[in-house]
């Protein structure tokens, strides 16, 4: 029997069906979904919705560029507009998904050795995992700033001595502090070319260390979470 | 059977405007000024600001409190955002997006219908649905100045804008249909023609290869320029810094018909804030695009919009952006304090700047604004320049026009056949946002 697709009240956007949910700590998830024909370059987001609700919202992809699904991870945002929709959705159901936009990534006329420092917080790693999937042999160190090590979200993914984990609440982190704080004393240099990801003070606070520390902004990207 | 429409906010929603009459007028409904003896009466929203949104709530309601005594149907269309939609629903008898109205005729007469998700019709996406969209023909409001919509949506996701929820992805237009409205429109003998888009300069690249640049696009209107004998200025907005290239500019410094006046939105000369706004591009990026604006268009004049107030926003980052204005020495800046819209991922930042102080920056700004425009009108004085004639001015007696570069000229006379011509006046006097000449007689344009 012929499964039975709800009907989208954002008229004619497309429903994607959910193929699994992996939960990495009681809010956050990561959602497999059916990629159809959607095609992607690491970094880029999708705007993802609920079947019957009237907002969608921004999630940068997740998975690789060549995976067959698409992936997103999220995290359960207290009064969001979207992701408390989201969590209660499960296996088999529908998203709506808008096609992928977004500019924060790789830039190709780079050298393939070029060096990449990728600074995230919390589910601002979602890029990162997605360049690291797409783009083996990547030269890069992702500092991931958590408040506690059960949000090493897929921590397994990454080369062991390419991932620095830092926690602000708990010792489990490979640095013990934030973000800032192991960048203040880990400086990278002004050649490598700096993506920064997640919450907003974080990405200020960052920006001001790597003027302080004479990168040039043309260096710098980021892509703010909200 | 007659209609009104009400139209709220940018050049967009005037330009489709033009389209919803002309399907309207298509099935056989009469155009009234008034709305009070409408049958038929729409509205087209605009979400940039409440103030907008609160209109259209105080417009229903006395429209719906007319249904009473007579035969009604209201409709609403623009940018809607989607909590909004669903109160529309219960208010107006037909809700469309603007890409759907190739189908209005068809919710008309199924008058009950109040979205066209209950048209039986082909399931389209809505990329599909804006090519039939802009094969509806519109009804010029303007015989000498016209809009064309080039491209639809946004992929920038500016934190304070609500626009990508309410317009949906980029969209680019055939260029082929494009191009022979420019040729149409030049033909009929049109002065002002406006290429239209959320990120005009963002044209083409959604079709992957598969169609023309904005440059390219515009050096094929540059090239009907230059095969015509009419002569018109071809400007577009809004542009996004981040997409802006050099090629652009070349292209424009090229052709005599590409108006030398760009608008180009920097909303803040912070770059900490431009992170915050998600707007993708550095005040660096942005000085090489107006750099190479004054090497190779050095009679350009540069418009901006700029936004006060962003959340968190410091004192020292606003300086930031008064420098801006003072380096890049705007024509004009659309000058708003920020209020959060809901819809927007900055609506659940703090609005932590307080009101007064968001006034004392617009007022600063203005200031500044006034001084560095001050000082280019004050170099036009004594200069003829071709300028269009749009309307009688205020000051009895007067006409106004504007200057291929947008700039705000009137002249003694009161001969109104000129309204529609591009004329040479003579600067006699110029203050900061005022400036008068004289016209006189010169045999071929200046300029």
């Amino acid at each position: 029997m012929e499964k039975e697709v709800p009907t989208a009240n954002k008229i004619k956007t497309d429903l994607h069906e959910i193929l699994d949910i992996r939960h990495l700590t009681d809010s956050t998830f990561v959602m497999r979904i059916e990629k159809k024909d959607l095609e992607f370059e690491a970094g880029q987001h999708v705007c993802v919705g609920p079947p019957n609700g009237i907002h969608t919202r921004e999630y940068s992809i997740y998975s690789a560029e060549q995976d067959d699904s698409l992936e997103i991870l999220v995290k359960e945002v207290e009064n969001g507009l979207v992701s408390p929709s989201l969590k209660k959705l499960q296996k088999g159901g529908y998203v709506v998904v808008e096609e992928p936009v977004g500019y924060f990534t790789i830039n190709k006329n780079l050298p393939a050795d070029q060096e990449y420092v990728f600074i995230a917080s919390g589910t601002g790693i979602s890029p990162f995992h997605s360049f690291v999937l797409s783009k083996p042999g990547l030269n890069y160190t992702l500092l991931h700033g958590v408040r506690e090590g059960e949000e090493a979200y897929d921590a397994e993914t990454y080369e062991e001595d390419r991932y620095v984990l830092c926690t602000s609440r708990d010792n489990k982190g490979k640095f013990n502090g934030r973000v800032t704080e192991y960048l203040k004393k880990n400086p990278f240099g002004k050649e490598a070319h700096y993506y920064l990801c997640g919450n907003c003070n974080m990405i200020h606070d960052v920006y001001d260390i790597l003027e302080e520390q004479g990168v040039s902004t043309d260096n710098i990207h980021a892509e703010v979470y909200f | 059977m007659k209609y009104h429409l009400v139209t709220l906010g940018c050049q967009m929603n005037q330009s489709d405007s033009e389209r919803v009459k002309r399907v309207l007028d298509g099935m056989g409904a009469q155009w009234t000024d008034n709305e009070e003896e409408a049958n038929i009466i729409g509205i087209l929203a605009c979400s940039v600001r409440q103030k907008a949104i609160d209109k259209v709530y105080s417009k229903i309601a006395n429209w719906n409190k007319r249904k009473a005594s007579q035969n009604l149907i209201t409709f609403i269309s623009g940018c809607i955002l989607p909590a909004d939609k669903e109160k529309f629903l219960k208010l107006f008898d037909i809700v469309f997006a603007m890409r759907e109205l190739p189908q209005f005729p068809q919710m008309l007469s199924q008058y009950g219908i109040t979205t066209p998700a209950g048209l039986e019709r082909d399931n389209l996406n809505p990329k599909e649905e804006m090519s039939f969209f802009w094969q509806v023909k519109p009804k010029y409001n303007s015989s000498f100045e016209a809009f064309i919509p080039i491209q639809n949506g946004c992929d920038k996701f500016c934190s304070f804008c609500a626009v990508p929820y309410t317009r949906g992805r980029e969209v680019s237009r055939p260029s082929s249909e494009i191009i022979d409205e420019v040729k149409s429109l030049v033909e009929k003998g049109y002065k002002s023609i406006t290429l239209l888009g959320q990120n005009v300069n963002s044209y083409g690249l959604d079709k992957k290869g598969d169609e023309i640049t904005f440059a390219e696009l515009l050096e094929e209107i540059g090239k009907i320029g230059e095969n015509s004998e009419n002569v018109f200025w071809v400007y577009f907005t809004s542009p996004h810094p981040r997409d802006m290239g050099r090629e652009v500019v070349e292209v424009i410094a090229k052709y005599d018909c590409l108006a030398k006046q760009i608008h180009l939105p920097i909303q803040s000369g912070d770059d900490k804030v431009l992170i915050k706004m998600n707007r993708k591009h550095s005040v660096k990026k942005y000085r090489e695009t107006v750099t190479a604006i004054r090497e190779l268009i050095p009679q350009a004049t540069l418009f901006t919009d700029i936004i006060v107030g962003f959340s968190g926003e410091t004192d020292a980052q606003f300086q930031n952006t008064r420098k801006a204005l003072k380096e890049f020495q705007y024509n004009m800046a659309y000058v708003a304090m920020y209020s959060k819209r809901p819809g927007a991922a900055s609506y659940s930042w703090p609005d932590d700047v307080d009101l007064k102080i968001k006034k004392e920056r617009l007022a600063l700004l203005s200031d500044d604004l006034a001084e560095v425009s001050g000082t280019y009108n004050a170099n036009m004085v004594e200069k003829v320049f071709p300028v269009l004639v749009r309307d009688t001015d205020r000051k009895k007696g007067y006409l106004s026009g504007q200057t291929e570069g947008k700039i705000t000229v009137r002249f003694a006379s009161e001969d109104h056949a000129l309204i529609g011509q591009i004329v040479n006046v003579k600067i006699t006097s110029a203050s900061n946002f005022s400036i008068e000449g004289e016209l006189v007689e010169v045999k071929e344009l200046v300029g």
